[in-house]
């Protein structure tokens, strides 16, 4: 029974507590016009580039990655409407399984289209979990007891953490720091913000 | 009907053609052309110079502007230093290339990568002046009263999927690189100017050691 309890997933463990969703809505990331250093390792291989993210007048965020010497890998666009636009990618990423894990990804740091009305608030450990339902699992952002810090944001299925996000150093909104780590194979996203 | 229909769009074509380039008309002798190249850039041992790099994200509006440092030595061999607003170091050694991105080391062997031993090969046939040789594009060349520009455009599948052209700019007194554009098939476009320049000037080996 111990040996039951002390390896159950933590998303087992959370009580339910009250609180406040605008504790969790400050935190949704200002992206008027961002430029981040990029460091992608997949399977054993590192790629480097520059991600431009953009606000635009239609309310959508445009994404594009490109290279160092300016060539482009992909160009997505996260709609106003929660849809997802591909404008280019090259062939070797064009692939729906390498599509949706991007645009996964993306949308747990957007928060961009959040359904306050469906949110849970959970407790455990001193953590506070807001947990949105999601097609396919949930997706956890993680403060601290006070709300002043988001601690996590994680993409899970009822036991299994799949994707673990951070965004941190805001300034004026803006993330400084930006990271993505799959649990589940060898996939990281690193992102430090460049001053221009 | 037909017959004038058809001088009609000759002639569209041919505006365009001519037009593509504003300033700038077709080399009437591409052959002329192409010897004197040949020969004036045999002369340059050696190229170091800074660089303004411009990404232009057309449907964005937005560009993206990086600096840094080049260097060019014969045979087949460059560096590029990115300094401003990253650091990022590429150094082409032959076959070989080595990538510095912050802490992380990266060598890449060109030759087991063809897509990228297309794209160094550009570079040095820029500045070797061997960009005519290169069987992966097709070249057209125009002028203007003081530049020359080279139009490659690529004829492979890998590179064709990737670039719409790459165009070359050589100032035509001494045929020496001022520009490379990469015009992407999403008219986003990357311009990297080279600014500068000290022709043959004495470059250590040292700067190219891959190791």
């Amino acid at each position: 029974m111990l040996f039951f309890f002390g390896c159950s997933p933590v998303y087992m463990q959370m009580k339910t507590t009250t609180g406040n969703i605008l504790d969790l809505a400050k935190f949704k990331p200002v992206f008027n016009v961002a430029l981040y250093k990029t460091e992608v390792d997949v399977v054993g291989n590192h790629l480097s580039g520059l991600l431009l993210i953009k606000k635009m007048p239609d309310s959508s965020t445009r994404m594009v990655f490109s290279n160092e010497m300016g060539f482009t890998f992909f160009d997505f666009g996260f709609m106003a409407d929660g849809n997802f636009k591909v404008y280019s990618v090259i062939k070797k990423m064009n692939k729906k399984a390498v599509l949706k894990t991007l645009r996964n990804d993306f949308e747990l740091i957007l928060m961009e289209h959040l359904d306050t009305a469906a949110v849970s608030i959970r407790i455990n450990k001193g953590l506070i979990y807001y947990v949105f339902p999601e097609t396919k699992g949930y997706n956890y952002y993680i403060t601290d007891t006070t709300g002043d810090n988001l601690v996590s944001m994680e993409r899970a299925s009822k036991r299994k953490t799949v994707v673990q996000a951070i965004m941190k150093n805001y300034i004026k909104g803006t993330p400084d720091t930006i990271g993505i780590s799959h649990k589940t194979f060898n996939f990281t996203i690193g992102l430090k913000r460049i001053e221009r | 009907m037909r017959r004038m229909f058809i001088a009609l769009l000759g002639m569209i074509l041919g505006i365009s053609l001519n037009a593509q380039y504003t300033g700038y008309s077709p080399v009437p002798d591409t052959a002329k052309f192409k010897t004197a190249f040949s020969a004036a850039t045999k002369k340059i041992v050696s190229i170091k110079s800074d660089f303004v790099q411009e990404k232009n994200l057309s449907l964005l509006s937005e560009k993206i502007i990086s600096k840094g440092r080049f260097w060019f030595k014969r045979e087949s061999l460059v560096r590029m230093e990115y300094i401003q607003p990253f650091q990022y170091l590429m150094i082409l050694n032959k076959d070989k290339i080595f990538i510095k991105d912050g802490q992380k080391e990266n060598k890449i062997s060109a030759r087991s990568n063809k897509l990228f031993q297309q794209i160094n090969r550009i570079m040095i046939d820029c500045m070797q002046g061997t960009a005519f040789n290169n069987p992966d594009f097709k070249a057209r060349i125009f002028e203007n009263k003081t530049n020359s520009l080279i139009e490659l455009t690529p004829l492979t599948k890998g590179l064709k999927e990737m670039f719409k052209s790459i165009n070359v700019i050589v100032d035509s007194r001494d045929f020496s690189v001022i520009s490379i554009e990469m015009l992407e098939l999403s008219n986003d476009n990357t311009l990297i100017r080279f600014t500068n320049k000290e022709m043959n000037a004495e470059i250590p080996d040292s700067l190219f050691i891959i190791r």
